[in-house]
């Protein structure tokens, strides 16, 4: 190619590596890239404007589908930050219950990412064992609410039903399982010489710039910095549970790659520790205005039946004021800002959307590299496009 | 001008004000159950009830005079406690009708029990005998969804100045019942001013939610007055008829025409096409075909035996400016004055 003259690929959104819809403008000196310019918005559905004319409770199955890998992590942000304007607190079970739940579906966005991820570079096998072991997680989703992939299980004020012996067997067996599969796991890739060619020393980003682009999560911690909101704002009793919080020191693909390697066995340790001291008790708060009656009490109660029917027809009024909560999703810090304005619907909701600031920091770590790479580094910081582009 | 305290605030307002009133242009508001803005304060539900300082028993806001130097107090422990024992009363006769009942969504009774949080009824009464009946055939009474307010029979005989319902009985056994059937009119002033769904319309039940429908503010066609009504409509066809209180000249009222009569809106028999009768029956036709037909006999007959064999009725239900425009077609076009119009017949 003549000197000074660059070739524009398009890259997306079609592509089965861009992990949804993201479409990538690139422009290519030979194979290497000059500039790319990342284009958001092909998987809008609207879900904060949607919101805004639902009730409370109507909301939680669209959050289900921001990041569908971890759909139960969504749950739990936005009911806590719906908890926070109403002023409530979930009983201690239903915590433990929730930390169980987020912990299985931060494995099942793993899962996903590992999967594709080497898939992506090349690797096929992994993905058929992540899969294998991704089954089991969706039948205990199965078991405690009916849905596989988006359980919709959490609720403001605690869950939709307490769980069964069924479930506690079905994650015993996985607590038991896991440790097993992840080794498998490393087999497969950590010390494969083609993955780590393919990974180390690709799309650094050091700890001052992840930090600067407002990187959270996995991508945050692999350039080393131990920031986890479970550590630093423990939420729905995490501090009761003892774990670490895995760091990287290059903070290239494949630190990332060891950090969610790491946080598989952080999880599975804290769902262990979670359903063998799982506290007795009721599942939802003591709260006339929030919980649901359960249906024994309205067949009898003409007190209970009105409060399920108000609660289920209209719910509960939001205070006036304004609120931000966010949890550890699996892809980094995800938030939600709720404003109330004394109606039974959110005035506004907006998502901090822990994908979308990593998208935006996608140019500057691939430009310089091949395009080849670009396929390494978007898998390595773990994007869902439900969630960017809400 | 009467001075009193509420909750703290100096209050300044007519003498013979209610302490609801006065509460109310202070913005301070006070739970009522019977409590009707277009009638004279019943006193039945005590969910009114406020302390006022010297007074050993609580009192009803809706029916006390101020006076003057009073402190009321609207809020309190005992006061609240009071008003959730007063609901959970009312609560112990009440079936599980919600599901069923078409006041469900916009029922005063669940509003409250909501707002108070009401969780247990810890009372019992032996459940009374399921029976409903037709208070007439447009009005249905559910004896058990009955609260005992008196908003319907108060409203019979302040609004309408009717009297044609009252209570009968006493204790669980007292019931609304017709005292005169002659007198009543159907008009639904009661089931308006219902509360719960005790009385309900009996044309449209079980046929939407309050909240599915949409509503539609209209003028009633039916007489000059001009009330002012909302079409209920769920999938383009009219489900009920209501009216908001205090709007244009009803005021919340309606007689039975304006709030019964919309059945014949989707009647299936309701015609839409011209008929022109051919060898002795009826057969549908174009417009042009029919309004062709009717001037070649207009003028035909206008011809054969003069103008004044022709008549020309008109309808009430028709604006001004078509009866305008009818008359003037008479008169100018046809050349009678052979004009009426039903209102006068
Ligand atoms: S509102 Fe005062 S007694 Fe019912």
């Amino acid at each position: 190619m003549a000197e000074g003259k660059t070739l524009t690929l398009n890259m997306g959104p079609h592509h089965p590596a861009t992990h949804g819809v993201l479409r990538i403008v690139l422009e290519l000196d030979g194979e290497v890239i000059v500039k790319a310019t990342p284009h958001v918005g092909q998987l809008h559905r609207g879900i904060e404007k949607i919101a805004e004319g639902m009730n409370f409770q109507q909301v939680i199955p669209l959050t289900d589908r921001l990041d569908y890998t971890a759909a139960s992590l969504n749950n739990l942000g936005y009911c806590l930050a719906v908890e926070k304007l109403l002023g409530i607190e979930v009983p201690k079970r239903a915590q433990y219950i929730r930390v169980i739940m987020g912990e299985l579906a931060r494995i099942m966005g793993h899962h996903l990412w590992l999967g594709s991820h080497a898939l992506d570079i090349g690797a096929m096998t992994v993905v058929f064992y992540t899969f294998r072991d991704r089954e089991m997680i969706m039948n205990i989703n199965e078991e405690a609410s009916g849905y596989r992939l988006t359980p919709s299980y959490l609720r403001v004020g605690g869950l939709a039903k307490d769980i069964t012996p069924d479930f506690i067997k079905f994650v015993r067996d996985f607590v038991k399982w896991f440790p097993t599969a992840i080794d498998g796991y490393h087999t497969l890739l950590t010390d494969n010489i083609i993955w780590r060619k393919r990974t180390m020393g690709v799309g650094k980003v050091s700890a001052e710039d992840a930090v600067n682009f407002g990187f959270t999560g996995p991508s945050l911690r692999g350039s080393g910095v131990p920031y986890d909101l479970r550590k630093v704002r423990p939420y729905s009793s995490y501090d009761d549970f003892d774990f670490q919080v895995p760091v990287g020191e290059v903070g290239d693909v494949y630190d990332r790659y060891l950090v969610r390697m790491e946080e598989f066995k952080q999880s599975i340790n804290i769902i262990d520790q979670a359903i063998e001291n799982l506290p007795e008790g009721p599942v939802n708060v003591d709260n006339p205005w929030v919980a649901n009656p359960d249906l024994g009490a309205v067949m009898e109660d003409i007190s209970a039946l009105i409060r399920r029917f108000k609660i289920q027809c209209e719910g509960p009024h939001a205070p006036e004021g304004e609120v931000y909560a966010s949890v550890e999703g699996s892809k980094g810090e995800l938030g939600f800002y709720l404003v109330g304005d004394g109606s039974e619907h959110p005035y506004r909701m907006k998502i901090r959307s822990p994908c979308y600031i990593l998208t935006s920091a996608l140019p500057k770590m691939i430009v310089g590299h091949m395009i080849a790479d670009v396929i390494a580094i978007i898998g390595s910081i773990d994007i869902v496009l439900g969630e960017i582009d809400r | 001008m009467v001075k009193l305290t509420i909750d703290g605030k100096e209050v300044k307002v007519p003498a013979g004000t209610t302490i609801l009133a006065a509460a109310k242009s202070a913005g301070i508001s006070i739970p009522t159950l019977c409590f009707h803005g277009r009638l004279d304060p019943i006193g039945s539900c005590r969910m009114c009830v406020v302390e006022i300082e010297g007074c050993a028993h609580p009192m009803a806001a809706c029916t006390t005079p101020v006076v003057e130097g009073i402190s009321v107090t609207t809020n309190s422990e005992r006061l609240q406690r009071i008003r959730k024992d007063s609901l959970k009363l009312i609560l112990v006769n009440h079936p599980l009708d919600c599901p069923i009942c078409d006041k469900g969504g916009e029922c005063l009774l669940q509003d409250l029990v909501y707002e108070f949080g009401i969780d247990r009824v810890e009372y019992q009464t032996p459940k009374p005998e399921r029976s409903s009946q037709y208070a007439t055939p447009l009005i249905r009474y559910w004896p058990d969804r009955c609260i005992m307010c008196l908003r319907c029979v108060t409203a019979c005989r302040e609004i309408k100045g009717i009297g044609a319902i009252d209570i009968k009985g006493a204790g669980y056994g007292s019931q609304v019942v017709v005292i005169d059937e002659d007198k009543c009119q159907s008009c639904g002033e009661c089931l308006q001013v219902c509360p719960t769904g005790a009385l309900t319309e009996n044309l449209s039940r079980y046929k939407g939610r309050p909240w599915l429908v949409k509503r539609v503010p209209t003028t009633c066609t039916y007489c000059g007055c001009g009330c002012q009504l909302e079409l209920n409509v769920e999938q383009n066809r009219v489900m009920a008829v209501t009216t908001k209180e205090g709007k244009g000249v009803n005021r919340g009222s309606l007689c039975v025409k304006g709030r019964f009569g919309y059945e014949f809106i989707n009647s299936e028999e309701r015609l839409t096409k011209p008929l022109i009768k051919k060898d002795g029956e009826f057969r549908e036709a174009s417009w042009d075909d029919a309004l062709s037909l009717v001037a070649e006999k207009f003028k035909s007959i206008k011809e054969e035996s003069g103008p004044d064999a022709i008549a020309g009725l008109s309808s009430a239900r028709c604006t001004n400016e078509e009866n305008y425009l009818f008359q003037k077609f008479m008169r100018a076009v046809i050349g009678t004055n052979n004009v009426d119009h039903c209102a006068r017949l």
